[in-house]
Parts: structure tokens; sequence; C-alpha cells
């Protein structure tokens, strides 16, 4: 997937703007920064929820799922939530294993749109992951989950990158969950592509002062 | 006023032919045009809502203004359209219960367009991106954003309903009042007040508040099922 020219703004404010960058197949990437650095913006232009700003280009993506920050457990039943994006027999075995292994089996008769926060963010992520995606674009998945479930959760992400060799792109705020998925890691501050690289890298020696100065504060997280 | 309150209740326990006239044409007008205004009414709020086209906008002033529209000039119009001398006298429509409904129709229809243009405006933004993320197509995302809203549906109809069982002045001018023909219960009660018959006038309201009892009962027993 290529961006060129990828910028967004509103009321006047430009809050991303992104001259080039090519994510490259079968890789994970972690997308870190600030409150308002606009990594759910580039998440959401890439997934195609809302449009660029004219002059934009998005190319080679293929197919892209997308798991928004603020995901919906739909008022259906949680068993028939799961089924939505099912569409042939190994698509329905991937979302029973997921559903089996993020714990959602004991509330498959849930309404889906009375469940927590972590509740409804497992269903979200276990309706994303059955699917089979060139791209697949994950904003903030474990935010609202408890620490157990996140790094669950975690291991679903990451066996099912592996599976399906998908280019992952995770937007997080957290420091530990990037270094744990991400291969490769982008820090966006004030709308820009500070500075990217290996996650490794970026994550321990960053080069600019900026990404030092958030990562700093990486090691609560 | 003690000797009405009997009267009416002695009415209800055993009502005349003439009182079932009235409760038979109010339920046949009420619920043809209540249902009618939410069949127009849900597409139309969700397409307001939903879709983003040049015009959009005044369409909404538009209808948020027809919500405010005055039954009586409702009735005005649909007079002058199914009169003798109007554009649609050939479907002979004027003092029947059809042309009460469609003046009704008129009336109730904007007002289920704006609850649901309003109510879908708070949900469509999160139903649509999580389910193009989900990659699912845009009839399933329309009829997961109206099953997010069914409370919301089941309250436009119900003030539809509620609506067009408590109109009065269209279905007048429409309607005419006429006996065993297009007298409602609003237009009956206004009719026997004039007369001085208080008790039938008010067994014809205590039936009216009946009426909106039952269905709010129903609706309310639907909602906990589905809860």
């Amino acid at each position: 997937m290529e961006i060129r020219h990828l910028s967004k703004t509103y009321g006047g404010k430009r809050v991303l703007d992104i001259p080039a960058f090519a994510f490259e197949p079968n890789t994970r990437y972690a997308v870190i920064g600030a409150n308002g650095s606009g990594k759910s913006t580039l998440a959401r232009l890439l997934a195609g929820v809302i449009p660029a700003d004219p002059g934009a280009a998005i190319s080679g993506g293929g197919s892209v799922g997308y798991m928004p920050q603020k995901s919906l457990g739909f008022r259906l039943s949680v068993r028939r939530n799961l089924r939505l994006g099912v569409r042939d027999a190994q698509a329905g075995e991937r979302s029973a294993r997921l559903a089996a292994e993020l714990g959602l089996d004991a509330l498959a008769k849930r309404d889906g749109g009375s469940l927590s926060g972590g509740e409804t963010a497992k269903l979200a992520l276990a309706r994303v992951l059955a699917g089979r995606w060139d791209v697949l674009i994950l904003d903030e998945p474990t935010a609202a989950m408890d620490v157990p479930a996140a790094l669950r959760a975690e291991e679903c992400i990451l066996r099912c990158q592996r599976e399906t060799g998908c280019t992952l792109i995770l937007v997080t705020h957290a420091f530990g969950q990037a270094e744990r998925i991400g291969q490769q890691a982008l820090f966006l501050h004030e709308g820009q592509l500070w500075e990217h690289g290996p996650a490794e890298q970026l994550l321990h020696h960053p080069l600019r002062p900026e990404t030092r100065q958030f990562l700093r504060f990486g090691a609560f997280a | 006023m003690a000797s009405s309150l009997m009267g009416a209740l002695e009415l209800l326990l055993h009502p005349t032919p003439m009182l079932l006239s009235i409760l038979s044409t109010t339920l046949q007008m009420a619920l043809l045009s209540s249902c009618a205004a939410l069949l127009l009414g849900v597409p139309l709020g969700a397409a307001l809502s939903l879709l983003r086209f040049p015009g959009r906008q005044a369409l909404v002033v538009l209808n948020r203004t027809l919500m405010g529209l005055p039954p009586v000039v409702c009735g005005l119009i649909c007079y002058m359209l199914f009169s003798g001398v109007g554009p649609l006298r050939q479907f002979k429509l004027l003092y029947t219960v059809p042309g009460m409904v469609i003046a009704q129709i008129i009336l109730i229809t904007p007002l289920v367009t704006g609850i649901m243009e309003s109510s879908l405006g708070h949900t469509a933004g999160a139903v649509r991106e999580t389910a193009r993320g989900m990659g699912l197509g845009g009839g399933v995302t329309l009829l997961l954003t109206l099953n997010e809203n069914r409370y919301q549906i089941i309250s436009a109809y119900l003030m539809a309903f509620g609506r067009a069982m408590a109109e009065v002045g269209a279905v007048s001018m429409v309607g005419g009042a006429i006996a065993y023909k297009t007298n409602v219960m609003t237009t009956a009660i206004m009719m026997y007040t004039n007369r001085g018959d208080f008790t039938l006038g008010l067994s014809l309201g205590i039936l009216l508040l009946l009426i909106s009892l039952a269905v709010n009962l129903a609706v309310w027993l639907l909602q906990k099922r589905w809860a």
C-alpha cells in the first residue's frame, strides 16, 4: 500500500500531512504518537472511511479490514455479530476459534449492544480478524481491555497476521504493545510522519528529540 | 359531570352502532396513516441522515418547516385538491376515509422523517465506520443502522399513531364528519359537545385514552421483550 500527498484538513486546520510512504506486504507496523498527532486520522484515511484532501493518492492496498477506535457491538446477539463478516467456511472456523480464545463463547447469547467496553473491543477484534485482508488496520484495539485480555488479543493479532500474511497497521499508545507486535514503527508528531524505521531501533534509539521526549514515558505504558 | 361520566361508562359497556362505527373509522384511519407515514418517513429520514447530496440541507429545513404545518392548513390544501374544482377531483377523495388518510400522511410523515433524521445522525457514523471496516455492503449497513435505532422507530410510530388519533383540523375539513362514514372520535367529540351531548363526548374521550394506553402498553411489552 502506497500513499502520496496524503493530507486531511478539518475546519481549516491540517491535522495530517504525509508526502509519501509505502507499507510493505506481510509486515507489521506500529503507529505511535501523542493524542491528536493524527494516528486515528491516518488509520481512517487508509481504511477509506473518511475522504482525504484533494490530490492525495492511496494505491495498491487490496482488501482492507479496519477496526475503528470506537467500534460498535451491534444490537444483535454476540453469535450473530460474529457471523456478520463471515463469508466462507474458513472464516467461520477462524471466527469460532477467535471467539473461544478471546472468551466470547460465554457471551454468545448476549446482546452486542449491552457489552462492556472491553467485551465490545474483543467482539470487534474477533469480527475483523476473522476476515482475510491484504491490509488490516487496528486502531487501539486493546485500549479498553484488561492486561490479560490485551495480551491474549495481541497473541490473536500476531497469529492471524502470520497466517494471512497481511500488512498490519496497528495504532497504539502502548509502548510495550508497539514493541511486541511492530516490526516497523511510525512516529507521528503534529500530523507529520516525524520518524519511522525498524521498531526496535525507533523505540529504543530514536533519532529525533520529539520522539525521545514522547518515548521517555514509554516505560509506563 | 358525574351523571355524564356514569352515562359514558354505561355506553362503553353497551356500545351503540354509532359508537362502534366511529371507533372503527378512527382506528382504520389512524392505523393506515401511521403505517404509511412510517413506511415513507423512515427511508426519507435515513436518506437525509446518511446520504450526502446537493440540496440535502435545504430538504432538511423544508422537512422541519413541514413538521410545524398547521392541520387546518393541510386540511385546506387537501380540500382544494380533492374538491370539485381541484386537480384530483376525479379520484373522489373528498369526504372519504382515504382522503382523510392522505391528509394525515401529509401531516405525520415530516414528523417521522424528522425524528429519524435526527436519531440516525447520532449513530450512523459509528455504524458505517464499523461496518465498512468489516467489508459489509451498503444494504447490510443500512439494516444495521435501522436495527440500532429500532427503539427510535417504535417511538416515531407511537408519535405518528397518537397524532393520527388526536388530530381534528384536517380530518374534519377533508372528511366532513359524516355519520357512519367519516366521523372519527375527535370530530365526533366536537360535534356532540356542540350539541350538548356530553355523555357521548365523554365516552369517546375515555375510549380515545384507553386506545392510547393499550397501544403504549403493547409497545412497552414489545420493547421489554427485545431488551
